[in-house]
C-alpha cells in the first residue's frame, strides 16, 4: 500500500488565509484513492530531515509571525530545507511561504531581510497590496482542458524570478508576482511556489493530483497514475468564478 | 458673520441629513449611513458639534458589537435611560453621524441624551477625532476580512490610537483575550476588565488550533502558556518572557449551571456582589457578550436586579441568532463573519437535540470581505460528527459552490449537500425537507443577510432592520 508523508512547515505560525485546505485537499484526495497519508506538524525548534517527507507545504502569514520564526527558519532548516528541495521532494509554497523560499526579501523601508535562499527569486515590498481574485494558467497541467488555476491573492510584496526558476503560470486575470511581468508562481525541480490562497488545491484538483502524482512516482517505481476521482462541485465552483471574472 | 454661516451650514446639514433619512425609510430602505455622509459633505465637523451633546458609549472588536449593544440597550431601558442607537449595525463613521442626526433636534441638541453606538474596529480611530466616548466596550479580536484590513493587528493598532485621543474614556476590555487586554496597558484611561474562570467542561481541546491568531506574545513575541483555554486565543494566558499576563478580571463568570438551546445560566461576580442569570440567547460567545454588557452596567453603577431582568429579555439584533417561527417549523437566522464566529456557531449547532437543516449563504461582495478563504479556517469537524442530525446542507450565495467544495474537503457526504441559488427556491426546499418542531439554520455572510432578510420579511412579516 502506498503511503505519503506530509511536512507542515510552522502551522501555528504560518496558516493565515486558510492554508490548511491545502493541507486538507492533499489529505482527502490521497484518502479517497486509498493512499496512506501522515501529517506532521513542523515548527519552532522541532527537527526537519530532508530524507522523512514526501510533500512539504509551507504557508504565508503576517510580519508578525514571520519574524518569530526567521531566527528558526535560517539557523535550524536552511540546511535540510534547502537539500530536500534539491532531492527533489514536491514542495507546495503560497504567498509568505513563497518570499521565505528566495533570496531576500526588501520591506519598503529599505531593510533587506534573509530568506532561505533556496530558490533564486527575490521580493520587494510596496505600501499598496496586491489584492483580489487571482486566475492563470499553467501550461501542461492534466486532467483539466482548459488549464486554468483560480485562486486569491493578497501581497504586499512583488516577487521576481532569477536564473533557474520558471513561473508557475501566466496571469489570465489578477497582478500575480508583482502585477507587471504578467507571470504568477514559480517553479524550481519539485516546487511549486504561488501567491494564490483562497485556499488553493480544494478548488485546482488538477494541480493537487499533479503534486501527489510527482510524489508518488518519486517515491514508488512501480507507480503508474492516479485513479481519477469525481470533480464536479470543484469544476463548479472553478468554471463559476471563471466565468465571472474573464467570459464576462 | 462667519459664524452665522457655520451655523448655517450646521442647521442646513442637520436638515438635509433629517430629510434623507425621512425619504429613505419611505421609500423602504434603510438609509443608515447615505444621510450622515450628505451631512458630513455639508459640515464636515457634524459629528463633533453634535456629538459633544451626548454622553456616548462605544462598542467595538470583531465578533459581538451588534449582540452587547442590544443587551446593554435592554440593561438602559430597564434604567429608565433616554437613548439613541444604530440598531441597524452602521458602524462606519456616516452611520454614526446618521444615528446622531435622527436624534439630535433641528437646533443640534440631543433628545435623548445617551448614544450607544457600536463602532467599526478602524473607524472608531477616525470617529476618536471628533468625539470621546465615555465608555468603551471591547469585545475581541480575531482574524477577519484580511482583504479590508490588510493584517489582524492593524485593528487591535488603530483601536489603540483611538483611545490615545481620548485619555478620560472607561475602558471595559476582555482580559481574556491577549491582543483586547494589551489596550489597557501603559495607557492613561481607567480600565476595567472581564473574564471567564476556568470552568470545567468548557475548556476547549488543544486539538489542532488553526486559529492561531495571537499564540505568541505581541509585545515580546514569546508564545504564550495557557491556563486553560475558553475559545480560539481566549483564556488564561501568560507570557514566559516578559511577564505579560491575563489582568485580574473584576467582573467574571464563575459557574455555567445550564446551557441550552435557548438560554445559557451563569454565575457572575462583581465587586458589589455575586449574582446568577439567565442569558436570554444560546451559545458559548454570547456568554462573553452578555458578560462585556453586565461589567459595563457595574461602571454605570446600575442595580444587579435590573441587569438580571435585561438579561433574561433583550432582543437579539437583526440577523443574530433571530428566530423566526414558520407553522410548526422555526427559521434561526445566524450571521457568519469570520473563522472564529463560524466554528461558534458550528459548535452552538452540535448542542442542538433535533434533527435540523442549514443553509450557508456566501457572498463575496465588498461588505462580506471578496476572499472567502477564511471558510478554510473554519473547523468543520463538528459537522461532520453530527451528520446523522442534518437533513440537508444548502449552499448559496455567489459562492456557493466554493462552499460546497469546503464542505466536501471537509469530509461531509456530497450527497447530502444541494447548491440552490435562487433564495425562495432554498428557502421553499428547506422548510419542505423540516419535519414539525424542528429549525432551518440559515448561516448569510453580510450581504446575504441583506438578501435572506428582504425575502423572510416579505413572507413572514417581519421588523424593518433598522427598528
Amino acid at each position: 500500500m502506498y503511503e505519503i508523508s506530509i511536512c507542515h512547515l510552522y502551522p501555528d505560525l504560518l496558516n493565515l488565509y486558510g492554508d490548511y485546505g491545502n493541507i486538507q485537499a492533499l489529505i482527502r484526495r490521497l484518502e479517497w484513492r486509498g493512499i496512506n497519508v501522515q501529517v506532521h506538524p513542523v515548527s519552532i525548534g522541532d527537527p526537519f530531515s530532508p530524507d522523512s517527507y514526501d510533500i512539504v507545504f509551507i504557508g504565508g502569514g503576517q510580519n508578525y509571525e514571520q519574524d518569530i520564526l526567521h531566527k528558526d527558519l535560517l539557523k535550524q532548516k536552511k540546511k535540510p530545507l534547502t537539500e530536500a528541495v534539491e532531492n527533489g521532494t514536491v514542495f507546495l509554497c503560497i504567498c509568505g511561504g513563497y518570499q521565505l523560499m528566495g533570496k531576500y526579501y526588501k520591506l519598503s523601508s529599505g531593510t533587506e531581510i534573509e530568506c532561505l535562499g533556496a530558490m533564486n527569486h527575490w521580493t520587494i515590498g510596496y505600501e499598496k497590496r496586491l489584492t483580489g481574485n487571482l486566475v492563470f494558467k499553467i501550461e501542461g497541467l492534466k486532467q483539466q482542458s482548459d488549464s486554468l488555476v483560480v485562486g486569491f491573492e493578497n501581497h504586499s510584496g512583488k516577487t521576481y524570478l532569477g536564473d533557474g526558476v520558471t513561473p508557475l503560470g501566466k496571469v489570465v486575470y489578477g497582478y500575480g508576482n508583482n502585477g507587471e511581468d504578467g507571470y504568477e508562481g514559480a517553479r524550481y525541480k519539485n516546487v511549486f511556489c504561488s501567491y494564490s490562497h483562497g485556499s488553493l488545491l480544494p478548488k485546482n484538483p488538477a494541480l493537487t493530483d499533479e503534486l501527489i502524482t510527482l510524489a508518488l512516482k518519486r517515491k514508488y517505481r512501480d507507480f503508474v497514475s492516479l485513479q481519477p476521482l469525481n470533480d464536479k462541485i470543484e469544476a463548479m465552483a472553478r468554471e463559476n468564478m471563471i466565468k465571472r471574472l474573464i467570459r464576462s | 458673520m462667519k459664524r452665522i454661516i457655520k451655523l448655517l451650514r450646521l442647521y442646513t446639514a442637520l436638515f438635509i441629513g433629517k430629510l434623507a433619512i425621512y425619504v429613505c425609510r419611505i421609500a423602504g430602505s434603510g438609509g443608515t449611513s447615505f444621510p450622515g455622509r450628505i451631512a458630513m459633505k455639508i459640515y464636515p465637523e457634524i459629528l463633533r458639534t453634535i456629538g459633544s451633546g451626548y454622553r456616548i458609549i462605544m462598542i467595538t472588536g470583531t465578533n459581538g458589537k451588534t449582540t452587547t449593544a442590544r443587551i446593554i440597550e435592554q440593561i438602559l431601558r430597564e434604567n429608565h435611560i433616554k437613548y439613541v442607537a444604530n440598531k441597524s449595525g452602521a458602524n462606519l463613521v456616516s452611520g454614526l453621524v446618521t444615528t446622531l442626526i435622527s436624534d439630535v433636534r433641528l437646533k443640534g441638541t440631543p433628545s435623548s441624551p445617551t448614544a450607544l453606538l457600536e463602532v467599526d474596529e478602524a473607524a472608531f480611530k477616525v470617529a476618536s477625532k471628533y468625539v470621546h466616548p465615555a465608555v468603551l466596550v471591547v469585545t475581541n479580536f480575531f482574524r477577519d476580512q484580511l482583504d479590508r484590513y490588510g493584517e489582524l493587528f492593524s485593528a487591535v493598532e488603530s483601536v489603540k490610537e483611538g483611545i490615545l485621543n481620548s485619555p478620560d474614556t472607561t475602558l471595559v476590555l476582555n482580559g481574556d483575550d491577549s491582543l483586547c487586554a494589551s489596550l489597557g496597558r501603559d495607557v492613561k484611561n481607567p480600565v476595567i476588565y472581564y473574564g471567564m474562570d476556568n470552568i470545567p467542561g468548557f475548556e476547549e481541546e488543544n486539538g489542532i488550533n488553526l486559529n492561531n491568531d495571537a499564540s505568541y506574545c505581541l509585545f515580546c513575541k514569546n508564545k504564550y502558556e495557557y491556563l486553560y483555554r475558553t475559545y480560539s486565543h481566549l483564556g488564561s494566558y501568560k507570557c514566559p518572557g516578559c511577564g505579560f499576563q491575563r489582568p485580574e478580571p473584576l467582573v467574571h463568570i464563575s459557574r455555567v449551571p445550564a446551557m441550552t438551546g435557548e438560554f445559557t445560566t451563569a454565575v457572575i461576580n462583581t465587586p458589589s456582589g455575586n449574582f446568577e442569570a439567565n442569558i436570554n440567547l444560546p451559545g458559548f460567545y454570547n456568554i462573553y457578550n452578555a458578560l462585556a454588557a453586565v461589567t459595563f452596567a457595574e461602571v454605570l453603577g446600575f442595580s444587579h436586579d435590573k441587569t438580571v431582568k435585561a438579561l433574561a429579555c433583550f432582543e437579539s439584533g437583526f440577523g443574530r441568532m433571530e428566530s423566526i417561527p414558520v407553522d410548526d417549523k422555526n427559521i434561526q437566522v445566524i450571521l457568519i463573519k469570520n473563522p472564529t464566529g463560524l466554528s461558534q456557531v458550528l459548535k452552538y449547532l452540535s448542542t442542538v437535540d433535533r434533527p435540523f437543516v442549514i443553509c450557508f449563504m456566501i457572498n463575496d461582495n465588498t461588505a462580506d470581505g471578496t476572499d472567502i478563504s477564511w471558510l478554510y479556517d473554519v473547523d468543520f469537524e463538528p459537522l461532520k460528527n453530527m451528520q446523522n442530525m442534518i437533513r440537508r446542507i444548502f449552499a448559496s450565495g455567489i459562492r456557493a459552490e466554493d462552499m460546497a467544495v469546503r464542505l466536501k474537503y471537509a469530509g461531509i457526504f456530497t450527497d447530502n449537500i444541494v447548491i440552490e441559488k435562487n433564495n425562495p427556491a432554498m428557502l421553499d426546499a428547506a422548510l419542505n425537507t423540516l419535519n414539525a418542531g424542528e429549525t432551518l439554520f440559515i448561516l448569510p455572510t453580510y450581504t446575504a443577510l441583506l438578501d435572506i432578510r428582504k425575502l423572510l420579511k416579505k413572507r413572514f412579516d417581519l421588523k424593518n432592520f433598522w427598528q
